[in-house]
């Protein structure tokens, strides 16, 4: 529970910066911190029910939030108004340990957990030995640590599905590869820095490579042609992300058995 | 929901790069995906809505859609330095605009920024444009691949996974372009029309319709930009906190800086040349940060001194320092020009910014 007073200097901290013609960023400290990141997604939700239509798109990430708008649709200084009282007035500040006065969607998505069941075996985690050793510890205490924490989701980007995850234990954290992978295969489990995430494509990546997950990162309705989709609301039906932003994530370590039993395919990497 | 679509243009040559593109998916940033797009909507939004012209000249009694950005983000072919053949199976009526590739149908060359009518078995060529990146191939009625969030265009890093068109979603040889049904408004056999010089001599239209047309047609020239493709480009940008904690006198020296437009640009960014180090080695300096949102055109500055600016394929965040955004009507330009081009950057206001791209969309929202 935060006081008062620590709310009003947090409040300060938050920037307000027209970047764009049709975008507005909003930056609080420079941290990766779960009540700071409840209240970015409390802003999201407010800002997406004041703009209504005049919205295009809002997107949170760890200690940031840009709102895309209709520029042409509303005066700057209603929506100027509008946000300097947003981030300044303590009464819009709900309690970030209560959710109460989030709308439902935000709520079930912040009080929900989901386990992602991860293959760390060798034959896949392809870096897990050398981050044993950079983090001087056991691939045992590698494969603990990992899965020992509850990660916040704080941002969906990348590639479609691709969700960071924080904070990693200070134990784990590293570095990025010094030369980018072309290619990290679908499901990889990785870690750079402070973060954790799972990649739903082959694609190139420099992260460390830890596990592998037989779960798909997303799902994707390719059979409707959606000739009537114009709007946002429809398309969340389209795709689907496993991660939800503002979600737990746990990682469960799992056997080679259940791995292949799940559909998990062992890649090796072509040296 | 409508039956596979019978009307086809083939590609029957190709060494270019060729995608459907219309204005994007801004609204699925928050999943994760690139707003993508038409890379020069000035362009783009020309063959549009010359098609919409046409459609008013020569079918004025069609009820036509009511919502004209509707109609204005009807998708079209974004051909890439030329080098491509399409067949036409059936009669349709095109639009070319952008980079000039000396289009020619059946051998005989066509005026860039015009409307043509095509006839079954035509062919249509794009040869190399001497200058400039991008052309479009409107057909009436739009391009029909299938739709992903709301939007038919392509993206390059999405190719293969089954989105916009399965299996490979993207255009190559023997590829049927699917067309609409209406793809053809010509009902005069005419073979080209030149929209900015042809005033209808017709009984079938009402004077007041017939005398909106012709106003907007007056409207219509294009920009002399695309005859000055080699000429040094101003990138105007809105700036950001990180400028502003320069001292004047490195602003300037940024300013003054001619950069040029580096090889390894494409449609999610552009590279440019190093600058020395006494101006930048300051932006670069600061930290890599926790990821954070960019927009179309912010100006990025990663560690080796090698400024990006975000085109319309960007990814929705990223952790570079930030310098500013260039403003749209100018990233319009710039993703016209190819490596080795020189560009240069000058501050300017949001207002400014924001001026420019309401009379932008006016330009071809024209009320008609």
């Amino acid at each position: 529970m935060l006081k008062a007073s620590e709310k009003s200097e947090n409040q300060s901290l938050i920037s307000l910066s027209y970047i764009s013609e049709n975008a507005v960023l909003l930056e609080w400290p420079e941290k990766i911190c779960a009540t700071q990141h409840q209240h970015i997604m409390f802003c999201q939700q407010q800002a997406s029910a004041f703009l209504k239509e005049v919205l295009i798109d809002c997107i949170a990430s760890y200690a940031s939030l840009i709102i895309y708008y209709k520029f042409e649709k509303i005066q700057h200084d209603t929506l100027n108004t509008f946000l300097l009282e947003l981030i300044q007035n303590p009464t819009n500040n709900n309690n970030p340990t209560s959710t109460s006065s989030n709308s439902n969607h935000v709520d079930s998505v912040e009080n929900s957990l989901i386990e992602i069941p991860v293959y760390y075996g060798e034959g896949v985690a392809w870096d897990i030995k050398t981050v044993a050793q950079q983090t001087k510890l056991s691939i045992e205490e590698v494969i603990q640590l990992h899965s020992q924490t509850t990660y916040r989701a704080y941002a969906l980007g990348f590639t479609p599905g691709f969700c960071y995850l924080g904070r990693l234990p200070a134990q784990l954290q590293l570095p990025r590869k010094s030369s980018p992978r072309l290619s990290v295969p679908k499901g990889a489990v990785a870690i750079a820095e402070q973060q954790t995430a799972i990649y739903p494509n082959t694609s190139p990546g420099g992260w460390h490579i830890i596990g592998q997950t037989p779960l798909d990162m997303y799902h994707a309705d390719l059979t409707s042609n959606n000739e009537e989709n114009k709007n946002s609301a429809c398309q969340s039906s389209q795709f689907n992300s496993t991660i939800q932003v503002g979600q737990s994530v746990k990682f469960v370590s799992i056997t080679l058995e259940e791995f292949l039993s799940l559909g998990g395919e062992l890649i090796k990497e072509i040296s | 929901m409508s039956a596979k679509p019978k009307n086809h243009l083939t590609v029957i040559k190709q060494n270019g790069f060729c995608s459907v593109q219309d204005l994007g998916r801004m609204s699925s940033q928050h999943l994760g995906f690139s707003a993508s797009g038409a890379a020069d909507e000035y362009a783009f939004l020309y063959a549009n809505y010359l098609l919409f012209l046409a459609q008013k000249l020569f079918q004025p009694c069609v009820q036509l859609n009511r919502h004209l950005t509707h109609n204005l983000n009807q998708a079209q072919l974004e051909i890439t330095l030329g080098q491509i053949t399409f067949k036409a199976e059936q009669n349709c009526t095109i639009a070319i605009t952008g980079a000039d590739c000396s289009v020619s149908i059946n051998d005989k060359p066509v005026n860039n920024w015009q409307i043509h009518h095509v006839k079954t078995h035509d062919i249509i060529h794009f040869s190399q444009p001497k200058m400039g990146l991008h052309s479009y191939l409107g057909v009436a009625g739009g391009i029909q691949n299938k739709q992903w969030l709301g939007s038919r265009s392509q993206t390059s890093t999405e190719k293969g996974l089954g989105f916009n068109n399965a299996p490979a979603d993207t255009i190559s040889l023997n590829y049927r372009i699917p067309l609409a049904e209406h793809c053809n408004i010509n009902d005069r056999n005419k073979e080209h029309y030149n929209l900015t010089s042809t005033i209808p001599a017709s009984g079938r239209f009402d004077l007041e319709q017939a005398s909106k047309v012709a106003f907007a047609q007056k409207q219509l020239t294009p920009s002399t930009f695309y005859k000055e493709l080699n000429k040094p480009l101003t990138l105007r940008f809105i700036p950001q906190s990180l400028w502003h904690s320069f001292a004047k006198k490195q602003q300037t020296a940024f300013c003054k800086h001619q950069f040029t437009i580096s090889a390894d640009s494409n449609r999610m960014g552009y590279r440019l040349s190093e600058t020395p180090d006494d101006i930048t080695s300051s932006m670069s300096n600061t930290q890599s940060k926790l990821s954070k949102p960019v927009t179309f055109g912010t100006i990025q500055i990663p560690s080796k001194n090698q400024p990006i600016v975000l085109m319309k394929e960007r990814q929705t965040i990223g952790g570079y320092p930030v310098l500013g955004s260039v403003i749209q009507t100018d990233l319009f330009k710039l993703s016209q020009l190819r490596p080795g081009n020189k560009i240069q950057f000058s501050p300017t206001t949001l207002s400014f910014a924001q001026q420019q791209l309401s009379a932008f969309h006016q330009k071809f929202c024209f009320s008609i």
